[in-house]
């Protein structure tokens, strides 16, 4: 069982914006999704986990790894892909994957020959492997940058908003290659997609504005609104009032009128309706706290 | 952006005009450094920076809305083509002048400030005309930007890539380079002229015959060759512009769509994942070195900018080899050497672009590809990325560096040469390039580390290749070992090899090797792994994530680089200490200050010399005794002798009676003083015991004199000289008066029946007169050793040959000392000993040579008087030095002369006949007469060599033209040389040691003279002059005394020729104006010709002013367009200067010619000649 620690984690900008703000969680093996809005701190926080920046204070350590003070052995463990993931122009997926198997230190020819084959035919691009990638569409990138970060038997896997521009069939692959290598290993999932985390993840946090807003489990956070999420459609005019009137967790147009979800201890009456809980009024509930229509 | 270029352009020409220490333009002398000429070629010269900038304004026009994602919007707005295509291309083209006004502005602060605070002086400066600047905005900056821009808005248009528009604005570059490759030869230099793009060469070949007062006076103008070249790039221009106009459209250029190729079959291949061993290793670390190399190196072979800046280089090569080796209308041999030469000029500063342009690309790479952030997270230490980066940048030279060897040897294969040197090429690359562009390569690299941003990057790593050896200049340092990736010159000679530097160039090369590895390990340190962060941060990140072996590595780097600076320091500055530039002016003027005042010391005079010398070439050694006879031949007594000491010498004196009463060490003046003073006739013995000893390397290539093979010395390097040394003082005017020296007098005055400078003369000085001398020389046991005289002995001990040698007559006290691994051949003529002696791999024109010393003797021998030596020989010595010498019966000949040039198809004379028969002259005008310390002296004896070269031509010469061909390059010589005079030209009798007027003008008029008035009567001249004063005691002759033999033999008259030729400076400017031809009743033609006639004087700064003519002039026909049959020949009397000719010939005329075999000097030939019309009568 890998054990990743973080205590106090502080990060803020050249420019004043505080990215990270005493960050502390544990993680363990399994699925850990990273909920957020743009400009939370996910991204921030993942970079810090990769060894690719510098927190100002705080601590980091997988198992007896401090990733801070041995960020070289941390990359021994670690498969990671950005956000931002790109490749050289004018070499083939094969090529790109063989250098990167041999930078994560598969030695021997023949085994990185079988897993870079393995890998190639796990996102599905075996039979484009001799082929430029620079010609790759975007959610073909993707997947290589997906195979990449299972090279080299990784112990820590961070993913950042990884399904982004894949199809819904290639985002079940990727989501079923995770889950069958997360039940050995750390996969922290960041992602602003809310059905993503419920789908997968056993543990999840939610972060907003550089703070750990929420942390637990999906299930749990559903549970704690239970009995509190009433919604309603409503007309455009009135949604003003009702803004005022009630805490509202999130508005969205439902057959182009809107239907807006709002957490009461007590029924408010005036033809709401009470609703099963989902994430995604978990997610809202803690990131508008200020009750903002949207 | 446009306010830093106008800035910088601005620093950069006023740092040029204000500052004595950086030289553009050629303002020296008599030239201001405001002169409309020099501000010219400021201009012209920042055109080309200029075209850099004007890539970027233009890209950015063309490209700007697109980058910007904003031309979909602006395109669908009501926006006409037109207005919207010239209006960024009129905006670009005025933004880009704009930087270039910084060249005037730069030129005109420098000349108000420079006087004020008394950097330079006042009368230094001129009056601005306005014409300079206006002409020169309409004539280069607003032509040139519009014809780079129109090529570079087109490509930006079509390919709308930042790099293609940069490459595009580089092939602008190249080809202007190119059609320099064309001038090369004078016979097609309008063609050179017309080819190039910014009229820069148009304008140097424009102005190429200025004088002084013209580059203080005139401005480009829109004539000539200058207003055609501009008008025909002008209308290029405009086409292209007007083709990229009609190209451009709106809408988007349908995309490329690429069709997805369906994969039919699927591959049923089973897929495990394997059990993976992961490790990190020796061996892993090594193969992650590998992928990174690969990964680098084939990007780059890969990179399209790459291929063409690959194409570019091999253009450029090609296009220099196609151009031959020229040498005089001859082709050398495609030696290695002369193939490495070319290379390294055409190659080396392409492959420093690449570098700098690549090392930027590696870096980023990662980062443009947004891969960065997947690779920084893996395992691998930062100095294995960018080792491997270095690495690859360093194989790239060796890539191009093989293909460029490839081409020279497929050019020698071409030309049917076979002695192919390959271990030649490839020690060359080795020792001269390879290192550097590893250096470099390293230093690149760091320097984009550092400074994390790739355009601030490239411009520092520009900054440090070009910026940096002018800071260097401006501070007087020329120590290498502060000029990144230099060292000592290791040029390949095929006698000495790689030379006398190549120690110290290794040294210097591990100095910047180990400094270049430093900078990497430091570099791998702060190299920027995750988001951009400062140096600060780095720093502060790379204490914490280095590895623990990293520190010792650094350190001990460091430590042994220490010691080889400690080890370069001690060879370069204390065994070996030298000058610079500003030191130097400075002991030269103090040296005049303090000891100006013993010049007219009365000195004894050596009567008579022995030599023995010990020459260790291996060693690079010298060991040295003379006994010198000498005598007081003053009418007084003599109580010291004065000498300079040479510092890489240490001699001690033996003078019976005296001892040193002066010593000055540092400028190395040595007076000894007598017991008891010579009295008057008083003689005796001195002797002078010497060592050159060799010790470590120096901050140079060091005495290309004594090496391994090819040992050359003179007396006067060997021995300290007597008395004080006049030519040890500053020469240059502006110098002069820096350290408060009057201007020195270049000559003394030519007077006539002379006391004081008749007595001594120009080559000797005044210490001995014709003497008997003899030399001992032993040298290493493969090696023969050759000094002037007879060889009297020979004999070998200790496993060294010795060799002595004694003059067979009175000779000039000057000796040449050569040793070398030598073949000889041998040819007896009336007596003499003919004798080459030559390398063996130059054996090929050793036959031709022999035939040109036979037939200069029998020329000579006819013609002037006797030859007094018993032995005639040539001797072969390395490309250090270009030069043949005569020393009595001897001349050392350099390698790069006629040992290599391709004679195969000369039936006729040649230049290297000319030089021969040049040197061999020297037996007769130099050696049995030489002139006087005084204006005039060189005539006595260059121009008369030179005369008589063209006469052994003449002697075998089956055309009349074939004698042209020679003359042109003596045209080209006094014409390009009075415009490049410092101080005063003068008229050829008053000849002031100026090669310009002693070769190429006094060539000419002797030539033209005989000509005139008959080839007898001027040798005559020259016979009955040498008669009376040959190996005659002082006074020696002046050119005055010559001038009444000749004066003589010129018949009243052409009396004119002798003062319009050698009294004055004369100039004609002859124009033929018509030239019509019409065929008679009786099969022949009759020509008529309407010529125009000027003769012009000019004083000594180029003032001309016409004066009335009075002269025979030629006038022919050629019928044949290559002007080599002259059909008819007429000497005319010219007394008006519009004049009509009438005459008829036999056959069918081409051309017509005033002066048609070109023996009057003309600024402009070329509109002497031209084609004949028919006329119906």
């Amino acid at each position: 069982m890998h054990k990743l620690i973080i205590k106090d984690l502080s990060k803020t900008y050249d420019n004043g914006v505080k990215a990270l703000e005493k960050i502390s969680i544990e993680i363990e093996n399994g699925l850990f999704g990273l909920l957020g809005p743009n400009g939370a701190g996910k991204s921030s926080l993942m970079r810090t986990l990769a060894t690719l920046q510098e927190a100002d204070s705080g601590s980091a350590k997988l198992n007896d790894i401090d990733i801070f003070q041995q960020p070289h052995e941390l990359r021994k463990v670690l498969g990671y892909l950005p956000q931002e993931f790109g490749v050289y122009p004018r070499i083939s997926a094969e090529q790109l994957l063989t250098h990167l198997a041999i930078l994560k230190g598969i030695a021997k020819a023949s085994e990185r020959k079988e897993v870079v084959k393995y890998l190639l035919n796990k996102v599905n691009l075996y039979d484009q492997r001799k082929k430029n990638v620079k010609g790759f569409s975007g959610g073909m990138k993707q997947r290589i940058g997906i195979a990449q970060t299972l090279l080299g038997n990784p112990k820590l896997i961070i993913v950042d908003e990884p399904t982004a521009g894949l199809d819904p069939g290639e985002r079940n692959r990727f989501y079923n290659l995770l889950a069958d290598v997360g039940e050995e290993v750390i996969v922290i999932l960041s992602t602003h997609i809310v059905d993503d985390i419920r789908e997968l993840c056993t543990k999840m946090a939610i972060m907003n504005e550089g703070c750990i807003v929420y942390h637990g489990s999906p299930d749990e956070a559903m549970s704690t609104l239970q009995g509190k999420v009433y919604q309603k459609i409503v007309s455009r005019e009135n949604l003003d009032t009702y803004a005022e009137q009630y805490q509202i967790i999130s508005n969205k147009m439902v057959g182009g009128k809107p239907l807006i979800h709002v957490y009461s201890d007590t029924n408010p009456q005036n033809d709401f309706e009470q609703v099963k809980p989902n994430l995604e009024d978990v997610f809202f509930s803690k990131i508008n706290t200020s009750h903002q229509l949207v | 952006m446009i306010y830093i270029f106008l800035g910088l352009l601005a620093l950069l020409t006023f740092g040029a005009t204000a500052s004595d220490n950086i030289q553009i333009g050629g303002s020296v002398g008599n030239v201001l450094r405001n002169a409309p000429h020099v501000i010219t070629v400021y201009t012209t010269v920042m055109t080309i920076f200029g075209l850099l900038m004007a890539a970027a304004f233009y890209n950015n026009a063309a490209l700007r809305d697109f980058n910007n994602e904003f031309n979909e919007i602006l395109f669908s707005t009501p926006l006409k083509k037109s207005s919207y295509f010239f209006g960024r291309f009129f905006g670009a083209l005025l933004l880009s002048t704009l930087p270039l006004i910084g060249v005037f502005l730069g030129t005109v602060i420098g000349s108000l400030v420079a006087p004020l605070f008394g950097w330079i002086d006042a009368d230094r400066f001129g009056n601005f005309y306005i014409e300079t600047f206006t002409n020169n905005y309409f004539l280069f900056i607003l032509p040139n930007m519009f014809i780079a821009g129109s090529i570079i808005f087109a490509l930006a248009n079509i390919w709308k890539s930042t790099v293609i528009s940069f490459v595009g604005a580089l092939a602008i570059i190249i080809g202007y380079i190119i059609s320099g490759n064309l001038i090369s030869d004078i016979d097609n230099e309008t063609l050179g002229a017309l080819s190039d793009t910014f009229g820069i060469r148009a304008y140097s070949i424009y102005s190429k015959y200025y004088t002084p007062i013209e580059k203080n006076t005139l401005n480009p103008s829109f004539s000539g060759l200058l207003l055609l070249n501009r008008l025909i790039w002008i209308s290029v221009g405009g086409m292209i512009l007007l083709a990229s106009y009609l190209n451009f459209s709106f809408q988007e250029k349908n995309k490329r769509v690429k069709k997805q190729e369906k994969s039919i079959k699927k591959s049923s291949e089973k897929f495990i994942l394997p059990a993976l061993e992961i490790g990190f290793d020796r061996s892993s670390v090594w193969l992650q070195f590998k992928s990174f190399f690969m990964m680098n190196f084939l990007s780059i072979v890969k990179n399209v900018t790459f291929k063409i800046l690959f194409l570019f280089s091999a253009i450029l090569l090609i296009t220099g080899l196609i151009g031959g080796f020229e040498y005089y209308g001859l082709q050398s041999y495609p030696l290695t050497y002369k193939l490495i030469d070319d290379i390294d000029g055409n190659a080396t500063l392409f492959v420093i672009i690449i570098l700098v342009f690549f090392s930027g690309e590696l870096i980023w790479r990662d980062r443009n590809s947004k891969i960065h952030e997947v690779i920084d997270a893996t395992p691998h230490i930062s100095l294995i990325s960018l080792a491997a980066k270095t690495l690859s940048l360093i194989s790239l030279t060796i890539l191009l560096q093989l293909f460029f060897i490839l081409c020279g040897v497929l050019y020698q294969l071409v030309n049917g040469y076979f002695r192919i040197e390959l271990e030649v090429y490839f020690l060359d690359f080795f020792y001269a390039n390879f290192l550097t562009y590893a250096i470099w390569s390293g230093v690149m690299i760091t320097i984009q580390v550092l400074v994390n941003n790739k355009y601030i990057g490239y411009f520092v790593s520009i900054a440090v290749i070009f910026i940096w050896s002018i800071v260097l200049e401006i501070f007087d340092i020329s120590s290498y070992m502060l000029t990144i990736a230099s060292g000592p010159s290791t040029l390949y000679s095929d006698m000495n090899a790689f030379g006398p530097g190549l120690y110290g160039a290794m040294m210097f090369n591990l100095y910047w090797i180990l400094f270049s590895i430093l900078c990497l390990l430091i570099a791998g340190a702060l190299w920027n792994r995750g988001i951009r962060n400062s140096l600060k941060t780095r720093t502060i990140i790379a204490r914490k994530q280095v590895p623990r072996n990293y520190r010792p590595l650094i350190f001990g780097t460091g430590f042994v680089w220490i010691l080889v600076t400690i080890f370069v320091y001690y060879n370069t500055q204390i065994l070996n200490p030298y000058k610079t530039n500003d030191e130097y002016e400075q002991m030269a003027a103090d040296y005049e200050k303090q000891y100006k005042k013993y010049q007219n010391v009365p000195l004894p005079k050596i009567i008579d010399a022995k030599y023995s010398i010990d020459l260790f070439p291996y060693k690079r050694n010298v060991d040295l005794k003379a006994i010198f006879k000498i005598v007081n031949e003053t009418q007084i007594q003599i109580d010291s002798v004065h000498f300079n000491v040479d510092k890489d010498w240490s001699p001690a004196f033996d003078i019976p009676n005296a001892k040193v009463v002066f010593e000055d060490k540092k400028m190395g003046y040595l007076i000894l003083g007598f017991d008891k003073p010579m009295l008057p006739g008083d003689t005796i013995e001195m002797t002078i015991t010497s060592q050159y000893i060799t010790k470590g390397f120096k901050n140079g290539r060091g005495s290309t004199g004594i090496i391994n093979n090819g040992t050359f010395l003179n007396n006067f390097e060997l021995l300290p000289s007597l008395g004080y040394d006049e030519r040890k003082e500053l020469s240059e005017k502006n110098t002069r008066k820096k350290y408060d020296l009057k201007p020195k007098i270049r000559m003394p005055k030519l007077e006539i029946n002379c006391e004081g400078n008749c007595l001594r003369n120009y080559l000797t000085m005044g210490t001995s007169d014709y003497i008997n001398f003899e030399t001992t020389i032993s040298t290493s046991s493969d090696q023969i050793a050759i000094a002037p005289g007879s060889l009297t002995k020979y004999w070998e001990e200790k496993g060294r040959n010795y060799y002595q040698y004694k003059v067979d007559h009175p000779s000039q006290h000057f000796m040449s000392f050569i040793s070398a691994k030598y073949e000889v051949a041998k040819r007896k003529w009336e007596g003499i000993d003919i004798e080459i002696y030559y390398d063996a791999k130059h054996h090929v024109n050793i036959e031709m040579m022999l035939d040109a010393v036979e037939r200069s003797l029998a020329y000579y021998t006819e013609n002037f008087g006797p030859y007094m030596h018993k032995h005639c020989r040539i001797i072969e010595f390395p490309r250090y030095a270009t030069f043949a010498q005569a020393f009595p019966g001897t001349m050392p000949y350099s390698e790069a002369l006629g040992f290599v040039v391709n004679l195969e198809d000369e039936t006729e004379n040649n230049v290297i006949d000319a030089v021969i028969a040049h040197e061999m002259a020297h037996q007769w005008w130099a050696h049995q007469i030489v002139g006087a310390h005084m204006q005039g002296a060189t005539m006595l004896s260059e121009s008369f060599s030179e005369y008589s070269a063209l006469m052994t031509m003449k002697s075998i010469s089956k055309s009349p033209m074939k004698m042209r061909e020679f003359l042109k390059y003596d045209h080209n010589r006094y014409l390009r040389g009075r415009g490049g005079e410092i101080e005063a030209e003068q008229p050829l009798y008053k000849v002031e040691n100026q090669s310009y007027i002693h070769y190429g003008k006094g060539a000419i008029i002797l030539y033209a003279l005989q000509d005139y008035i008959g080839e007898k009567k001027v040798n005559r001249a020259m016979r009955e002059f040498l008669e009376e004063y040959k190996y005659r005691p002082p006074p020696y002759p002046t050119s005055l005394d010559f001038m009444k033999y000749l004066e003589e033999e010129v018949p009243d008259s052409l009396h004119y020729l002798i003062t319009d030729w050698f009294n004055e400076i004369t100039l004609y400017d002859n124009r033929m104006k018509s030239a019509v031809y019409a065929p008679l009743e009786n099969g022949k033609f009759e020509v008529t010709l309407e010529i125009e006639s000027h003769k012009i004087r000019a004083d000594s700064l180029g003032n001309e002013t016409k004066i009335d003519i009075y002269d025979w002039i030629d006038i022919g026909v050629f019928t044949d367009e290559d002007e080599e049959q002259l059909l008819y020949q007429k000497r005319i009397l010219i007394d008006k200067e519009k004049m009509s000719f009438s005459f008829e010939v036999d056959s069918l005329p081409m051309r017509a010619a005033i002066d048609p075999r070109m023996l009057l000097i003309d600024r402009i030939y070329e509109d002497n000649i031209k084609d004949i019309k028919m006329v119906e009568l």
